[in-house]
Parts: C-alpha cells; sequence; structure tokens
C-alpha cells in the first residue's frame, strides 16, 4: 500500500516540482511571480488532447507541437504583457495582477475553444501498466515520472552547462554587464519564458493522460506548485523541484491515510508554516524574505 | 589616420536634464586615453552612451567605431563588434563562479581554440583568477573582483576596452597593480584603451591624452604630460 501511494504521489509531486521550477525559472528572470503557470499548463494538456486524440496524431508529434506552442505563448505573454508593464515601471505586484488577468482569460479562452467537460486521453502506450519492484504502475504515471525526471536532468545541464544557459542566468543577475558581454537579455529573459511555459505544456501532456483533461486542471496545480516553490525556497530551481515533490508526496500520503477532504489543509498548512517559520525554504534562498 | 573611436557632438538627456553637452572627442588606434573631471561631470553617461548601456531615447549626436555607425545600435551588438566596457563598479555575476563569468565574457566568441588561449594569457596577467576558478564572483575581494570584470572583458577578444573607474573602492597597492597590467594590455597586446578614472594623478601618469570634463563638457584635451603640468588642472584636479 505504501509503495504505491508513494508512486502515486511521486507522479503528482513531479509535476508540482515541474511548475515550481517554472516559477523560479521566471522570478530569477523578471523579478515577478507569474501566476498563469497553471494555466498554461491546461492549455497544454487541452492542445495534447486536440492533437493526440481529436486530430489522432502520433503522440510524439503531438508533443512536440504542444511545446512549441507553448515557447510561443510565454514568449509572447512576455512581450506583449510582462515587458510592456516593466517599460512603464509600475510596481511589481501590478504586474503579478496582471498575470493572474490573463490566467483567468486563459482559463476562460480555454472554455470557450473546449468546453467545461472533462477530456479522457486515449491510452498512450499499448501496456496498460509496468511491474517495478511489485507493484503495478499505470503505464501514463510511469511516463509521467521518467520524462518528469528526463526534463529535469535536461533543463539542469542546459541552464548549468551550456553557453547559452549560463547567458541567462547572467542577464537575470545583471542585464547591463549581461548585455556589456554581448548577450541580448530581451532575447534571454523571452526564451525564459517560453521555457517555463513549455514545461507547464509539457507537465500538461504529462498529468493529461493521468488525471483527465479539464477547464481548471491546471488552476490547483500551479497553486501547488507554487507552494512547492516557496517551500523549497523560491527562485532555487532545485529548491523547486524537490519542494514540488515533496508536497506531492506528503498530500498523496494525507489523502491514503488520513482522508482527501484534509489534503489541501495540509498542504496549504505546510506552506503557512513555512511563509511563517522559513520562508527562505529549504534552499535557503531570500527571494520571500525580503 | 581616422580614428577608431568617433563621438560627435555628443549630448545625453536624463528625461529633460542634460547633463552632456556637445561632447566631441576621438580615440585613434593602439592609443591609451583618459577622461578626467569631478563627479557627475558627465564622463560615466558619455562612456555607457559609447557602449550602448543607457536607455537610448536620451542620445544625440553620432558615434562611430571602427568605421561603423553605432550611435543606438544597442549594448550587445557593441561588444560584439569588437567595443567592450569593464562597467563602473565591476558588475560580477556574484552567484556565478569565476569561471562562468569568464564564458559569459567569451559568448560572443566561437572559436574554442581562441578562447583557450586568451584564457591562457588572462591567467598569466591575473594568476589569482586561475586559482579561484570554481569561486562564486561574489565570494572575492574588491581587486579580485576588478581582475574578473578585466578579465571578462579580454575573453571577448575586444578591439578596444572601456574601462569606468578601475581603482574605485580599491586600496593603492591593489589598484596600482591593475593600472600596471591595463598599461600592459595596451602596450603589449595592442588593445586600444579609453578609461574614466577618478585618480586624476595616476590616469594622467598611464594616458598617452586625457581629455578633462566639467559639468558635460570637455574643457581641455592634450597630452597625459601636458596636462600634468597644466598649473589649471594641478589646482582643480591634482591637489596643488
Amino acid at each position: 500500500m505504501l509503495a504505491r501511494v508513494l508512486v502515486s504521489g511521486l507522479v503528482i509531486g513531479c509535476i508540482y516540482g515541474l511548475i515550481a521550477l517554472g516559477y523560479s525559472l521566471i522570478y530569477r528572470a523578471s523579478g515577478l511571480m507569474n501566476f498563469c503557470q497553471g494555466d498554461i499548463l491546461t492549455i497544454g494538456a487541452f492542445l495534447g488532447y486536440t492533437f493526440y486524440a481529436m486530430l489522432k496524431l502520433p503522440f510524439a508529434v503531438a508533443f512536440i507541437l504542444t511545446i512549441v506552442l507553448e515557447i510561443a505563448l510565454g514568449m509572447l505573454l512576455e512581450r506583449a504583457v510582462i515587458r510592456r508593464l516593466l517599460g512603464k515601471k509600475v510596481d511589481g505586484t501590478y504586474i503579478v495582477l496582471a498575470t493572474i488577468a490573463v490566467s483567468y482569460m486563459l482559463q476562460n479562452g480555454a472554455i470557450l475553444g473546449w468546453g467545461t467537460r472533462i477530456f479522457y486521453f486515449p491510452p498512450i502506450f499499448s501496456v496498460l501498466s509496468v511491474r517495478v519492484f511489485d507493484i503495478n504502475i499505470q503505464s501514463e504515471a510511469a511516463f509521467c515520472i521518467v520524462a518528469s525526471v528526463i526534463l529535469m536532468i535536461v533543463l539542469h545541464i542546459f541552464v548549468k552547462y551550456t553557453a547559452y544557459g549560463t547567458a541567462m542566468r547572467a542577464s537575470a543577475m545583471d542585464a547591463k554587464a549581461a548585455k556589456a558581454c554581448g548577450v541580448d537579455p530581451a532575447m534571454t529573459i523571452a526564451l525564459t519564458w517560453g521555457i517555463s511555459a513549455a514545461i507547464g505544456g509539457l507537465c500538461g501532456m504529462l498529468i493529461g493522460p493521468v488525471y483527465g483533461v479539464f477547464i481548471t486542471l491546471g488552476a490547483a496545480i500551479g497553486r501547488k506548485g507554487f507552494a512547492g516553490a516557496v517551500i523549497g525556497g523560491f527562485g532555487n530551481m532545485y529548491g523547486a523541484l524537490l519542494g514540488g515533490a515533496l508536497l506531492g508526496i506528503i498530500e498523496t500520503v494525507t489523502t491514503a491515510y488520513v482522508s482527501s477532504i484534509y489534503k489541501d489543509v495540509v498542504s496549504y498548512g505546510l506552506l503557512l508554516v513555512f511563509l511563517l517559520i522559513k520562508p527562505t525554504g529549504i534552499f535557503n534562498e531570500r527571494a520571500i524574505a525580503d | 589616420m581616422t580614428a577608431l573611436l568617433q563621438v560627435k557632438d555628443f549630448h545625453y538627456y536624463y528625461g529633460k536634464i542634460h547633463v552632456v553637452k556637445g561632447v566631441n572627442m576621438e580615440v585613434r588606434e593602439g592609443e591609451m586615453v583618459t577622461i578626467i573631471g569631478a563627479n557627475g561631470a558627465g564622463k560615466t553617461t558619455t562612456l555607457q552612451a559609447i557602449s550602448g548601456l543607457l536607455p537610448p531615447g536620451g542620445v544625440r549626436g553620432e558615434i562611430t567605431f571602427n568605421g561603423k555607425n553605432i550611435t543606438n545600435s544597442g549594448g550587445d551588438k557593441i561588444a560584439r563588434m569588437g567595443l567592450s566596457q569593464v562597467i563602473e563598479g565591476r558588475h560580477i555575476f556574484s552567484k556565478l563562479t569565476v569561471q562562468e563569468n569568464l564564458m559569459v565574457g567569451a559568448y560572443c566568441r566561437k572559436d574554442k581554440t581562441g578562447i583557450d588561449k586568451d584564457l591562457e594569457r588572462i591567467f598569466k596577467l591575473f594568476p589569482r583568477l586561475k586559482e579561484r576558478l570554481k569561486q562564486l564572483g561574489g565570494t572575492l575581494s574588491g581587486g579580485e573582483q576588478q581582475m574578473l570584470a578585466i578579465g571578462r572583458s579580454l575573453i571577448s577578444n575586444p578591439k578596444m576596452i572601456l574601462l569606468d573607474e578601475p581603482s574605485l573602492g580599491l586600496a593603492p597597492i591593489v589598484f596600482r597593480e591593475i593600472f600596471e597590467t591595463i598599461k600592459e594590455i595596451n602596450e603589449r597586446e595592442g588593445k586600444t584603451v579609453l578609461f574614466v578614472e577618478q585618480n586624476a594623478k595616476l590616469a594622467l601618469k598611464t594616458a598617452g591624452r586625457g581629455y578633462v570634463f566639467q559639468t558635460g563638457e570637455v574643457v581641455m584635451h592634450d597630452t597625459g604630460e601636458n596636462l600634468e603640468r597644466n598649473p589649471e588642472i594641478r589646482k582643480a584636479y591634482l591637489g596643488g
């Protein structure tokens, strides 16, 4: 029983972790909290469903198309809304509010496109489940964990070891100095938004087949991802992954052994505890403490 | 001989405030030139505007580098053309290691062997950077950060380097060492150098020529030696 609970905790935990990572990347690049991360996930799930289930494209093609469209959506959001507001030198709080406005626009836009019912992905794999250490795991759930871990490693290598990833981190730290080194910060920041959105879209493609696709799928995950980011240390990439994974597991354990009614109380209670006692999170990041 | 960098009738406005009022300057290839002047004379503004690091709306006049008009070209593009600036206050990427800082400096280069060769040269100039390669930029001392800032600029293999107050906040023994190195970069490596400096005495001793800025205008320009001997300059900037 416990093993199975931990596995399903890890499935949602990976998604929370990746969404939290999206928050952290954007916080680093633009100094903002982007509250449409979750709805970008919803859009990703719907796009994936449309390409795979409605247009009957191969899963890999649906996957790539979704990611490309999500990158475009993230970059558009940065260019059309965020950069304009930053250029007007308005207070950061207003820009965060603007992201909440965009979040509702995405949700309503999705209703316009897909309606309010729940869609279920047709199976992606021919086998229903895989057996690992004596427990059966739904293929889609196993795929979600494996793909999430691969994505985390790829992102880690990209950000940490490639020239472009290093330039991205540099622009986020000091745009002027990055410019003096020949880096175009406007481009790296836009691309950071694109990557965060792509992560959201990918999460949608991973969790959609497990949970079903519906309008508020991402909203709840987005809030939990935010909590995960705070718990890990807001703005810290690795803290985000750890915080998200931890939250997913705690939540699932609560559901299994206490009651699903209390799972949100426990998760958000944990968020409050961290905010009150250790706002710098597990990885001791200063973002929320200041 | 035409100038490598030419600034013609340059003005800069911060909103409605007119801070630089019609500056004309030129630096020829291989030269080492300084800008001296009191705080608020417009030295840093001029330097940053040349490098395209200020909001472009405030620029009037024409800046050419290597025969191309670079007025409002955008800082990243200007850096890629071979005009590199060591910004005032060093601006080290504090949470990147020394190695990563240098990696960002080499961002616009693709020739791996050339980068490695230049890296060796930089380590020869500043052996301490090699010892601290894995350390975070923010944990270096002020002098080491200045060395890193200069190294980060050199690794891009620029034609010309602009340095803004390289001595700022450094102990005399440290900034003398850094000035020696800047001189070496100019004389031995043939890099053209333009630098702004508060320490006028040191600046005029190091540079071949100097421009004196006062409230946004060039009030005098001459060889470093002549400026050093000029009674007015002695009184105003060299302490009598």
